[in-house]
């Protein structure tokens, strides 16, 4: 009987609940929302505000978006305004150091005819960052975060940026050159065998400072990344960003989070409207998404070597699969026919007794070879070794 | 454990195997498909009876059943039953079938005389038995109210076997068709005209039984009956077939314990909660949920209660099984339109889970071992005059778990519940008896590691029930309801946490219950709550927490009802029922309430002040009548119409914002803020009964409205929210459907099948409020699932084989979907539609069960069956909700079922 149960438990749990995907008829809607997206800063540290529309939820890669084409400006309840610059796709740049003591409102001129104002936006000054550092785990490693809240910022809102260096699964110091018809050693700015990624996480960290004992917000996991996780084969550095938010800003995050990672589970909460703090100024029920604020940001960047976290284990990276350097050598009179077209390149020079140069290679896809094809291979700017 | 009983099972077999053939009037066997000729030759070869019969007369008759040393008389009443034909038997042991009119042979002499002038009394056709047991019983003196041309006959009815009143047995009197069902207590009371009648007993399912009487006055006429043992059917509900016409209430489903046995189970639990939703117009908005809705109102407008008991979470494992053990349940009635004026307190509905006692004859007991679950309860006298009934289940999951630790991913989640059941009944004496109920459970359940989920049911009561004489009795109840729940979240130590919720109420009730004459029959009684909520408190849990202590202000308050209700019988045609309650309401200090800017929107910048209120100071308020009325009109013998019309007050309100019952939702009480919720409901229905009353029909239209209902908005938070009143809308609500239900309650073939249309609409109140969901539009509630079907078959193959189907279809609930998308911080985001615009794809799903039954011989240690089935035997996956997630920045529609797999089971069950 014990058996059987436990037979069943396991049927239960790993059969019963099952997720398919769900592609519904939505009927078109011509529904286009303004979005806006910005968090400025008020001491004249370049901040970037971003317009955009909502669009079809079916809409697939490859569809050009329009922007809308705006004036912005920020006005303060004094009257003084502070314009944004504006850049390409729909973004503006706002660097003005202004007075955090005055409240403020964001104008929004759309060439359509419509403009849209922000409710008053209070500055926030976000408290520094205290720590960051990370930590082993049977999973992992956790990334983490320590802070302190005060009387002006008790929610708070993490983002972070990671950026990594990785090599391809068979790395060559060597590249074809094609118009000298032979393989050469590859230079700093041609080399596929070290190459560095970045993502911004579509995670939000939200947290109450209030919750805990002084505000002290201590050690708030930031991110988690799984034993083997290429992200740390080689290097890594995370750039995490805090910021101070309202309780109606935190409230607009919180439904954002909601909406995105809470949504479908047994239990889960109904999905709810998102809205903001701005208003389209000819129609206050008309929709608009987003929620502007004003304030400062604060950054810290955490680097997390391979060294640090030894034994990781190797890497699955489904781009990989099957890679393997093929056992026969490519002689020089051959690598014209085997790598000119560029789907094989020379992976594994082989070397006689006596020579100098290969003397022939063995190749391996492309895909297997060149880390280009998933990253840069020029270093960032604040990349550190 | 397992193989001991097999060896007793075996044993049994074989034991049954042995048939009694000596009996000499006496029948064992079972009779299956076969024709009457074969029926005569296997009569003749067992007993010493001869048949004379005509053979065209018994050509199309075929006899199905199973007797176990059955009189010959009942078992040919069966045989005979709707065919037209009668016997005689003679002192030879002769039996003489005809047609129409029965062979007159060899009258014992002294009954001669009697039934010369009862041919002279009744009707001809009416044929009257003159079975051994008849006896004339002279009933009352003809000296009483001489002028009247009635009396009232009453009485009660028990059981041979167990000396227990027999619930729902139907005492009738085939002339006038002047019928009644015996109440909880086996009382009964019938007016008749005076002179001398055949009183018909019959327990649904079981045999009928006779008594002659002669009624020459008022008088008690108390009658012990068969229990079911040859039919195998247990007691069986109240609302039979003649009860769908004249019963007076209307939008009420019965359900016995019998039935609701038959139905497939998931993962093969008895699930009475299952049995609710076969009825028409019950919903549930998913599979995981035993929340249910009733005719469009929310799960929280359901008064759910175990005897006199409120049970705030009927549900265990999040909803996977019922929180009732069908073995301590002896029945289950759902009020769904006209609500008696002895209910009160919530706007939809009433499910009256009623408990069982102990039997009275000696002690046995019943249970099952299922693959998840076993169940075993014990149950008998003690003494003279107590019975006592335990019950208790629980899951294996504990110990199978352990089991699964290496298997990485299993270890985490786990889910185990148990729950016990004590009932004990002591009479006093004739007039008076106590009783004593009690039912905890307790449900542990996690996905992951880290977060660990609770909660807790504890309900007990004592009832003292008292006649004062044949026409008032008096019930007095005084008990406690207890729901709570908590959630242990240790993802990192510093941040560990211990939340918790609970509810209490102490009740006191006293009800009495009037006959005044057979025209009335008065109801009055009142009733008072004191409850006690704590809404929420967070601790921290473990030495190394730096969580900060946050305990929301408890919530006190006191309810007061009243009532009184009259049962009218105008004419035999016309019936009305009519009455109201009054109920007072109370939110009591210690308390601190926000005050916000009049007329203005509850919001957290609208508030300009705190009020406190002291230990025990009236902070709030309400109070306000309930009205019941209803009227019916028996059309014929086989068709009736019914109206009726009834409003509610509810001052408890779940605070849930997922669209099922989570472990999660918290009661709130009504505050300054938060109004009670009033509704009230209109219904007409047509009642009719086809093919000589083997098929009910009945049909009823309804319309609701709802005011002070509870919607959220965007973004609220409910849980640890001190200042809730900003985060709800007061809503207002509407529903209207109409039911369909064809019912066949006898025969080999079983089962209903219920049609359903509904709509719930909802919508934000004018009242002024931060936000208007849909433009303050009516929308769709979250169960707003305009077609329904549902159909139950069950097919006795034989006495010992029984199979069932079960058919659900219901159109998908309402959903809120995205429609368009976004870029904002890194990552496609999602637009939703209007609340509730969409909806998911519709549900259907199809179960088989097959119940197995050992041998029926009485007098056997225990009788044993096994149940076995496949849950969604189509394997449908029947989405449950759709979500979208972003993968790799790009957004993904899922959709998630929960039994998406046939979900076969197996349960061993015994009694003994």
């Amino acid at each position: 009987m014990i058996k059987v149960s436990r037979l069943y438990w396991v049927i239960l749990i790993l059969a019963i609940a099952c997720r398919e995907p769900f592609e519904p008829e939505i009927e078109p809607t011509d529904e286009k929302v303004l979005v806006v997206e910005g968090y400025l800063d008020t001491e004249g540290i370049p901040s970037i505000l971003k317009l955009s529309y909502t669009r079809n939820i079916n809409l697939e890669d490859g569809f050009t978006e329009t922007y809308p084409e705006a004036n912005v400006f920020l006005e303060s309840e004094s009257g003084e305004q502070y314009s944004l610059t504006p850049l390409d796709s729909g973004r503006f740049e706002f660097a003005n150091d202004i007075s955090e003591q005055e409240n403020y409102r964001l104008r929004i001129f759309t060439n359509d005819g419509n403009s849209y104002s922000s409710e008053l936006l209070k500055p926030i000054l976000t408290p520094e960052i205290i720590d960051v550092g990370f930590e082993r785990n049977e999973n992992g490693i956790e990334v983490y975060l320590t802070t302190k809240g005060d009387e002006n910022a008790d929610d708070f809102l993490w983002t972070y940026h990671e950026t990594y260096a990785f090599r391809p699964k068979i790395p060559t110091a060597y590249r074809y050159d094609p118009d000298r018809k032979t393989v050469v050693l590859a230079t700093e700015e041609n080399q596929t065998s070290l190459c560095y990624r970045d993502q911004l996480s579509s995670d939000l960290i939200l947290e109450t400072s209030s919750r805990f004992e002084d505000q002290f917000v201590f050690r708030q996991s930031i991110a988690q990344i799984p034993t083997g996780d290429e992200r740390l084969s080689v290097r890594y550095s995370v750039l995490i960003s805090q910021k101070a938010l309202d309780k109606a800003a935190s409230e607009f995050w919180e439904v954002m989070r909601k909406n995105t990672d809470d949504l479908g589970s047994i239990f889960s909460p109904l999905p709810s409207n998102i809205g903001g703090n701005i208003k389209n100024d000819q129609n206050p029920d008309a929709p608009v998404v987003g929620f502007v604020s004003l304030g400062t940001v604060k950054q810290e960047r955490l680097w997390i070597d391979f060294r640090d976290v030894i034994p990781w284990g190797r890497p699955e990276v489904p781009e990989y699969f099957g890679c393997i350097a093929e056992p026969d050598t490519i002689l020089i009179k051959d690598y014209e026919i085997a790598f000119n077209s560029g789907g094989f390149m020379p992976a594994i020079p082989i070397f006689c007794d006596t020579c100098y140069e290969p003397i022939g290679f063995r190749k391996a896809e492309r895909r297997c070879v060149d880390c280009t094809l998933r990253g840069t291979n020029v270093k960032p700017d604040f990349w550190e070794e | 454990m397992k193989q001991i009983y097999f060896l007793l099972f075996g044993f049994l077999l074989t034991f049954g195997s042995i048939a009694q053939t000596n009996t000499s009037t006496k029948l064992s066997g079972t009779f299956l498909g076969m024709s009457f000729e074969r029926f005569v030759e296997k009569v003749e070869s067992e007993t010493p009876f001869q048949f004379f019969y005509k053979k065209s007369d018994v050509e199309n008759i075929q006899v199905n059943l199973q007797a176990s040393n059955s009189e010959i008389r009942l078992i040919l009443d069966e045989v005979f039953l709707n065919t037209g034909l009668t016997y005689s038997i003679d002192s030879s042991q002769r039996i003489w079938v005809s047609k129409g009119k029965r062979i007159l042979i060899d009258f014992p002499e002294e009954y001669f005389k009697i039934q010369k002038r009862q041919e002279v009394l009744v009707n001809a056709g009416d044929s009257l038995g003159e079975f051994d047991k008849n006896k004339r019983f002279i009933i009352g003196k003809a000296s009483d109210n001489p002028e009247s041309s009635t009396a009232v006959l009453s009485g009660v009815v028990t059981s041979i076997e167990s000396g227990n009143p027999m619930n729902g047995a139907v005492v009738l009197e085939k002339v006038k068709y002047s019928q009644v069902a015996t109440d909880r207590n086996g009382r009964y009371q019938l007016t008749l005209p005076k002179g001398r009648h055949t009183i018909w007993v019959q327990n649904i399912g079981g045999f009928q039984e006779q008594r002659q009487i002669d009624l020459r006055g008022d008088g008690i006429l108390n009658m012990s009956i068969e229990e079911t043992i040859m039919s195998l059917d247990e007691v069986v509900v109240s609302s039979g077939a003649l009860s769908n016409i004249n019963k007076l209430d209307m939008g009420v489903q019965s359900i016995s314990i019998a039935e609701v046995k038959r139905l497939p189970a998931v993962m093969g639990e008895v699930d009475v909660l299952r049995g609710v939703l076969t009825m028409p117009g019950v919903n549930t908005v998913g599979e995981a949920t035993t929340g249910f809705n009733v005719r469009g109102g929310a799960a929280d407008q359901n008064l759910i209660l175990y005897g006199n008991s409120t049970v705030f979470n009927p549900t265990h494992a999040f909803g996977f099984f019922s929180a009732f053990n069908a073995d301590i349940a002896s029945g289950v009635e759902l009020y769904k339109g006209s609500i008696p004026v002895n209910y009160g307190g919530r706007l939809s509905s009433v499910l009256q889970v009623d408990p069982k006692f102990g039997r009275k004859d000696k002690i046995g007991g019943s249970g099952g071992i299922g693959i998840l679950t076993s169940r075993l309860s014990l149950e008998g006298p003690v003494g003279e005059k107590t019975t006592f009934i335990v019950g208790a289940r629980t899951t294996y999951s504990d110990w199978a778990l352990k089991l699964l630790e290496d298997e990485a991913d299993l270890n985490g989640s786990k889910i185990s519940f148990y729950d016990v059941n004590v009932n004990v009944q002591h009479n006093l004496n004739e007039k008076n008896i106590l009783e004593l109920s009690g039912y905890f459970s307790q449900d542990d359940f996690r996905f992951d590691p880290d977060t660990a989920y609770s909660y807790k049911n504890l309900n007990l009561s004592l009832g003292w029930r008292h006649f004062f004489n044949d026409q008032l009795e008096g019930n007095f109840t005084v008990g406690k309801d207890g729901y709570e729940f908590g959630i242990i979240g240790q993802d990192n130590p510093l941040n560990s946490f211990d939340f918790g919720f609970d509810v209490n109420q102490l009740f006191a009730r006293a009800d009495f219950e009037y006959r005044k004459n057979s025209n009335h029959i008065f109801k009055f009684g009142v009733h008072a709550i004191q409850y006690t909520i704590n809404p929420g408190t967070n601790k921290p849990y473990g030495s190394e927490s730096i969580v900060i202590e946050d305990i929301l202000q408890e919530e006190n308050a006191r309810e007061i009802s009243v009532y009184f209700g009259d049962e009218f019988t105008l004419s035999e045609k016309l019936s009305f029922s009519y009455g109201g309650r009054y109920m007072f309401y109370q939110m009591l200090g210690p308390m601190t309430i926000n005050e916000y800017v009049e007329g203005a929107p509850i919001t957290e910048s609208n508030v300009i002040g705190e009020k406190t209120y002291g230990k025990g100071e009236n902070v709030k308020t309400y109070h306000g009548p309930e009205f019941r009325a209803s009227a019916r009109y028996i059309l014929d013998n086989r068709s009736s119409v019914k109206i009726g019309f009834n409003t509610m007050r509810q001052n408890i309100h779940l605070l849930s914002n997922s669209s099922s019952i989570s472990p999660t939702d918290s009661w709130k009480l009504s505050d300054t803020y938060i109004k009670p919720q009033i509704g009230g409901q209109g219904s007409v229905g047509y009642y009719r009964n086809l093919a000589s009353n083997k098929l009910e029909f009945s049909t009823e239209v309804y319309y609701r409205y709802m005011n002070n209902l509870l919607d959220y908005r965007s973004g609220a938070k409910i849980v640890l929210n001190d200042d809730i009143e900003q985060d709800v809308l007061n809503s207002d609500g509407k529903a209207y459907g109409v039911e369909f239900l064809l019912k066949k309650n006898t025969g080999a073939l079983k089962g209903s099948l219920a049609y359903t249309y509904s709509r719930s609409l909802m919508k934000t109140s004018d009242e002024p409020s931060v936000e208007k969901i849909n433009d303050g539009e009516f929308y769709s509630s979250n169960f707003d699932q305009p077609h329904h079907v549902v159909l139950v078959a069950n097919y006795e193959l034989s006495k010992r084989i029984n199979t069932s189907l079960n058919l659900n279809y219901s159109t998908g609930r309402p959903i809120t979907l995205p429609i368009s998308k976004f870029d904002y911080a890194g990552s496609e985001r999602v637009y939703f539609s209007d609340r509730n615009a969409y909806r998911i794809p519709d549900y259907f799903r199809m179960d088989f069960s097959v119940n197995l039954e050992g041998n029926h011989k009485v007098k056997k240690l225990a009788h044993a069956s096994w149940s076995f089935g496949v849950y969604n035997l189509l394997g449908r996956s029947n989405p449950y909700s759709v979500y979208y997630v972003p993968e790799g920045g790009k957004l993904r529609g899922y959709q998630l079922s929960i039994f998406a797999k046939p979900i076969p089971f197996i349960t061993y069950n015994f009694r003994f």
